[in-house]
């Protein structure tokens, strides 16, 4: 028998594989014919379970379909295609993301266009111009009386006695009070004082009429209108709508249409809520999956949160969007580089505050406090945190051979790599005269003062240093492979990433053509981070996402908030970090709402009737399927008589929703425990405590009416992706 | 009947629990057996953002403190006199009381040596116990458990390091098993109701005996909390004090209510944020006044709510730095760096304010513009894990601090833990 042969033969190449020489580990990078087994290696991983293991690790998880496509194409092949996103038709995925124009534009035109609280208190204080006209006048109008309104709050507050503060709590009239001598505030005032005059005397919230009026309005229109509602009115409108009829003033937008709607409101919502948006479509449904994999690999890699300023936001965007996506897979010292130039990270990292200690600017500043004493700001210097996180995180690694004296020699190096005009979206800025001078030395190298090319020339050092290379091939095996992988493999990576000047595509191809990565070991051993689980289960699922944010509150509920990892460590890819109490709760609570169809703007579109391929039953909402397949569209699935399912036992229910979900056998326990439930299910048992409870026996057998076989479905395919096996990839 | 406390502890008397055939009393004593000393449970609560130690204690025979706050600073007529030297905020209050009975005590001048300014680097020095160090993963209250347990081992529920937030904090992160619950009426698989839903049923047989080993030992652990605290009932839960609105007093309120279900809690951690009064912070009213309010009321609403039970509670609060000494431009006030903590308990010796006072003058500020540190706040909270949870192995649970009983500042009588 073929199997008892390659036992023999594995038995054989046993020694050959523990003693590790590197002549053996060149032959084995050799490549196999495609499709061929590899025979030989004790415990590796076979069959179908090649292409499930491959997909569970080089996606964000198995789509009902995606094993027969791959088979088809060939593992090899398939492999090879994800190393080049640029040639895979993403066509149906950027369909999607044309509902987010705003996600192409970059800092400056995000920040003037969906103004910061920051760039509207520039406008307020006359330090920054105001639109001229238009829709983006009435989203900067909104936001600066609201601004203008608290203050105003504020200021009433503090000068109300004790007692009447927390009356004071109440509305207070959002007039204006702006300084008197500022011009442009003044023509504001005014425009503003005729332009309420233009909105309807009455409380719209009480006014019923305008509300219909609105919604009835042709889209164009109904924004125009809303852009006329001074700031109170339209606050007061919007507060008043409910859901429904908030989804019905949204529907029919264009989307350049939703995000002035969504800027008249809170434009920095916009931002934020799009950013994360895209960024779940993408994971969800590009077909370049590998590239999104890297993508949240080196999001992680080199972390930025959030909220470090109120700028970040909208850095972030561009961040993703051009500096780490497009270099997921390229060399890893270009990425570095572009990192070191972002701003969002020399923003996050505090890299854009540093000043070399003999720079110009220091000097500057001490004359300045000398002749003012008594102004004791904090007087600026050097700051270490990029220079550290660069060395501890990004490149060496914290036992990578770098001391504290290279930290602060390193921090003086990026002295002047800053940002100009943060808070507008400027970009990358060298400043000589914040720039230490002298010459530096760190790991033993001197580098002479060169300006902005020490900077580079510390970057090129570090990412071609031996350390870097460990470090970064250990992580890569540590979210690829298992928790703790064979330093072999993480050696042979990190040879390949030293020869191939730090390619990661090379790096991965090294991992994919090594035994330890086809070891039965790590079959389904890496637990799924939220992230993982969340996406994975949407894609299991094939679920329609109109809806972005019950994805991105699960993310929250289970610790792994999107772009919210505070220390700039990043989210880690331990088991130990995502498996505990709470956790649990939530992944099974999702799993069980996802099923379900609870989740708002959220279907799985799978049911009793669907076969496990992509039809499309709304096509407007499940564009996916229909840009991608060569067949006509699906005309809407005619609603089959239940008769045809109800000849399916529990067994083979069960045994569909298992390959369909989880893509492979769920173990016994599992099985058991989701078909008693399947089996109650069906008999209309009312509750599954094993001790009877309030229950007479005997009404238990006079079952009413079966459940109906979708709803059993959800419960089940809620088990399945709630179940231990469906936590791990 | 002679019962056996760890079968307890296990599926006997859980699953008894998740019944309504026994008497809810019953219940609650079955619960009890694998309860922990009541002596040793332990609050912590962090102020996110760094509070303004300065205007929450206020130093107001300071002349200096008037100079550098023209507009902020609080009127020495209507701070709340401590001992003649010290105030509390005018919204402090419910404090006074607690202070007045000795119950609770102030560390002045208290904080992390480490100089950073950085809100995350700073709450994660804190929250990790070791300033300065960067690569440690777990938290100080997460050590000082392990330390508990090398001294004295003993069973425990899954609720004995409890967070009461959407996810377990630095602090309580490591190696001993932490909860974090964010609603307690939400802690439920597939909805609520006095019956486990059937998908939970199925979800317990199915992680109960599966052969993955994690997912075993965790998905056990769950369900017992589930169960545990669904025979708590916390839908009749009825508080014995009034607690103010507020998502901080919704905290505390769930807190009390978890300690008082003796599920095994020992140590209970919340988080409260809105301290970073950059600008308009206000005076005797204001952002910062108001945030005291419901600070201190519900703190105290907590204290009155645990009744007898608070007897064995030592309650203490933290914030990542202080503030500048001098207002800003905006009425506001920047990161500074020494600042005021709160210890809180029976076994406290109250009605004081500890530590060596710097001073206010231009000349004893910390880099000119902070209130300068005399108390390292891993003192403060080295005393009170060794005489609350009795872990004496201070090295371990603040590696590098090298803390000994000498540098106490004796706020709880007593150096010998519980037996």
């Amino acid at each position: 028998m073929k199997h008892v042969q390659g036992l023999w033969a594995a038995s054989l190449c046993a020694s050959l594989v523990v003693s590790s020489l590197p002549g053996i580990a060149e032959a084995r990078s050799t490549p196999v014919a495609k499709g061929a087994e590899r025979e030989g290696y004790p415990g590796q991983i076979r069959g179908d379970e090649r292409i499930l293991h491959a997909l569970n690790r080089f996606t964000f998880g198995p789509r009902p379909g995606d094993l027969e496509a791959v088979k088809l194409a060939g593992l090899d092949a398939w492999f090879d295609e994800q190393l080049h996103p640029a040639e895979i038709n993403n066509t149906a995925l950027e369909v999607r993301l044309a509902d987010y124009p705003a996600m192409t534009w970059s800092p400056e035109d995000l920040l003037f266009r969906l103004p910061s609280g920051a760039v509207i208190r520039q406008v307020i204080d006359g330090k920054a111009p105001m639109p001229e006209r238009g829709a983006l006048y009435a989203v900067y109008e909104n936001a600066m009386t609201r601004v203008a309104a608290k203050r105003q709050e504020q200021e009433l507050k503090r000068s109300l006695p004790v007692g009447a503060q927390s009356a004071a709590d109440a509305k207070a009239p959002a007039t204006m009070q702006l300084g008197a001598d500022d011009t442009k505030a003044v023509s504001f005032a005014a425009t503003s004082a005729s332009m309420a005059q233009d909105a309807k005397p009455a409380d719209p919230a009480l006014d019923p009429k305008l509300e219909s009026a609105v919604l009835a309005m042709p889209p164009r229109d109904r924004v125009l209108r809303l852009t006329k509602m001074a700031q109170p009115q339209f606050d007061a409108f919007f507060k008043g709508l409910k859901g429904p009829e908030r989804q019905l003033l949204m529907s029919d937008l264009t989307p350049d249409l939703r995000e002035t709607v969504g800027a008249l409101e809170n434009p920095e919502r916009v931002v934020v809520e799009e950013l994360m948006a895209q960024r779940l479509l993408r994971d969800a449904y590009s077909n370049a999956q590998l590239e999104e994999v890297m993508t949240d690999f080196w999001m992680n890699h080199f972390n930025v949160f959030l909220r470090k300023n109120e700028a970040t936001p909208y850095y972030l965007v561009s961040y993703e969007r051009d500096v780490i996506r497009p270099r997921a897979l390229g060399k890893f010292e270009d990425l570095l580089e572009a990192t070191a130039h972002s701003p969002a990270m020399l923003i996050y990292l505090d890299n854009m505050q540093s000043i070399g200690p003999d720079s110009t600017a220091a000097e500057k500043a001490k004359v300045a406090a000398a002749r003012n004493p008594k102004n004791k700001k904090a007087p600026e210097g050097l700051n270490e945190n990029y220079a550290r996180e660069l060395m501890e995180l990004h490149t060496l690694g914290v036992n990578g051979g770098y001391t504290q004296q290279d930290v602060i020699q390193a921090a003086r190096i990026l002295t002047g790599w800053t940002v100009e005009r943060p808070q507008r979206g400027g970009g990358f800025q060298f400043d000589e005269r914040r720039h230490e001078p002298g010459t530096k030395k760190v790991l033993g190298r001197k580098f002479k003062e060169h300006g902005e090319k020490e900077g580079r020339d510390l970057l090129h050092m570090l990412a071609t240093h031996p350390s870097t290379a460990r470090f970064i091939s250990r992580k890569l095996a540590v979210r690829f492979v298992s928790d703790d992988p064979p330093q072999e493999l993480v050696d042979r990576m990190a040879k390949t990433f030293l020869s191939s000047d730090g390619d990661i595509a090379a790096v991965l191809k090294t991992m994919f053509h090594s035994p330890e990565f086809w070891s039965e070991d790590v079959y389904r051993a890496k637990v799924k981070t939220p992230l993982e689980y969340v996406v994975s289960a949407a894609r299991a699922t094939n679920a329609s996402l109109t809806n972005l944010q019950p994805l991105v509150g699960a993310l929250r509920d289970m610790g792994m908030p999107l772009y919210g990892c505070v220390p700039p460590t990043g989210y880690k890819w331990d088991a130990a970090d995502w498996v505990s109490t709470g956790a649990l709760v939530n992944r099974m609570n999702f799993a069980l709402s996802l099923a379900a169809n609870r989740l708002n703007g959220i279907t799985t579109t799978w049911t009793a009737e669907e076969t496990p391929t992509l039809t499309a039953r709304q096509p407007a909402l499940n564009l996916l399927a229909d840009l991608d397949s060569d067949d006509a569209p699906a005309k809407p699935a005619d609603a089959k008589p239940p008769a045809t399912s109800q000849s399916a036992t529990p067994q083979t229910e069960e045994a569909r929703l298992e390959t369909l979900l989880v893509g492979e056998r769920v173990s016994e326990s599992t099985r058991a425990a989701v078909l008693e439930q399947f089996e109650q299910q069906s008999s209309g048992a009312a509750s599954a405590m094993p001790v009877a409870m309030n229950q007479n026996p005997n009404q238990a057998r006079r079952a009413p009416a079966a459940v109906p076989l979708e709803k059993q479905d959800q419960l089940l395919a809620g088990l399945l992706i709630g179940s231990p096996e469906f936590q791990r990839r | 009947m002679e019962i056996n406390r760890r079968f307890l502890l296990h599926k006997g008397a859980l699953a008894l629990a998740g019944t309504t055939a026994i008497p809810q009393f019953l219940v609650r004593t079955v619960m009890a057996q694998g309860a922990v000393h009541p002596n040793r449970r332990l609050v912590v609560i962090f102020q996110r953002g760094a509070a303004d130690g300065l205007n929450i204690v206020v130093p107001y025979q300071e002349k200096n403190y008037y100079a550098m706050r023209p507009s902020i600073a609080i009127p020495q007529k209507q701070v709340i006199d401590l001992d003649g030297f010290f105030g509390l905020h005018p919204s402090l209050a419910a404090f006074k009381l607690l202070y007045d009975q000795g119950h609770l005590a102030i560390v002045h001048a208290a904080g992390s040596p480490d100089m950073t300014r950085s809100h995350f680097d700073a709450q994660d020095f804190m929250e990790s116990g070791t300033p300065g160090v960067k690569s440690t993963d777990d938290g100080w209250l997460n050590r000082a458990l392990e330390v508990e347990d090398l001294r004295h081992r003993q069973d425990h529920t899954a609720f004995r390091a409890l967070a009461l937030g959407a996810d377990v904090p630095r602090t309580l992160a490591g190696k001993i098993p932490a909860i974090a619950i964010s609603n307690v009426s939400n802690f439920t698989v597939g909805g609520r109701g006095p019956a486990p839903s059937p998908a939970a049923s199925a979800f317990e047989a199915m992680y109960g005996s599966s052969g993955d080993r994690i997912f075993h030992a965790t998905g056990e652990e769950t369900f017992d909390a589930v169960k545990m605290l669904r025979a708590a009932n916390p839908a009749q839960y009825k508080p014995a004090a009034d607690y103010p609105n507020g998502e901080f007093s919704n905290n505390m309120k769930q807190i009390a209510q978890l300690l008082k279900a003796n599920l095994g809690i020992e140590a209970a951690f919340t988080d409260v944020s809105g301290w970073d009064t950059h600008q308009n912070q206000g005076g005797v009213d204001g952002q910062l006044s108001n945030r005291l309010r419901e600070f201190s009321s519900a703190i105290r609403a907590f204290w009155q709510d645990m009744g007898d039970d608070a007897a064995g509670i030592t309650l203490v609060t933290m914030s990542e730095f202080g503030r500048t000494a001098r207002e800003n431009g905006t009425g506001g006030t920047d990161h500074g760096h020494a600042n005021a903590m709160f210890v809180l308990g029976a076994g406290v010796r109250g009605g004081k304010v500890y530590g060596r006072w710097p001073g206010l003058a231009n000349e004893q500020l910390n880099e000119g513009r902070d209130l300068a540190l005399t108390t390292d706040y891993r003192a403060v909270l080295g005393e009170v894990v060794s005489k609350t949870l009795g872990a004496d192995n201070l090295d371990r649970v603040f590696p590098g601090a090298r803390l000994r009983e000498e540098g106490f500042l004796h706020l709880m009588p007593g150096g010998t833990p519980r037996a």
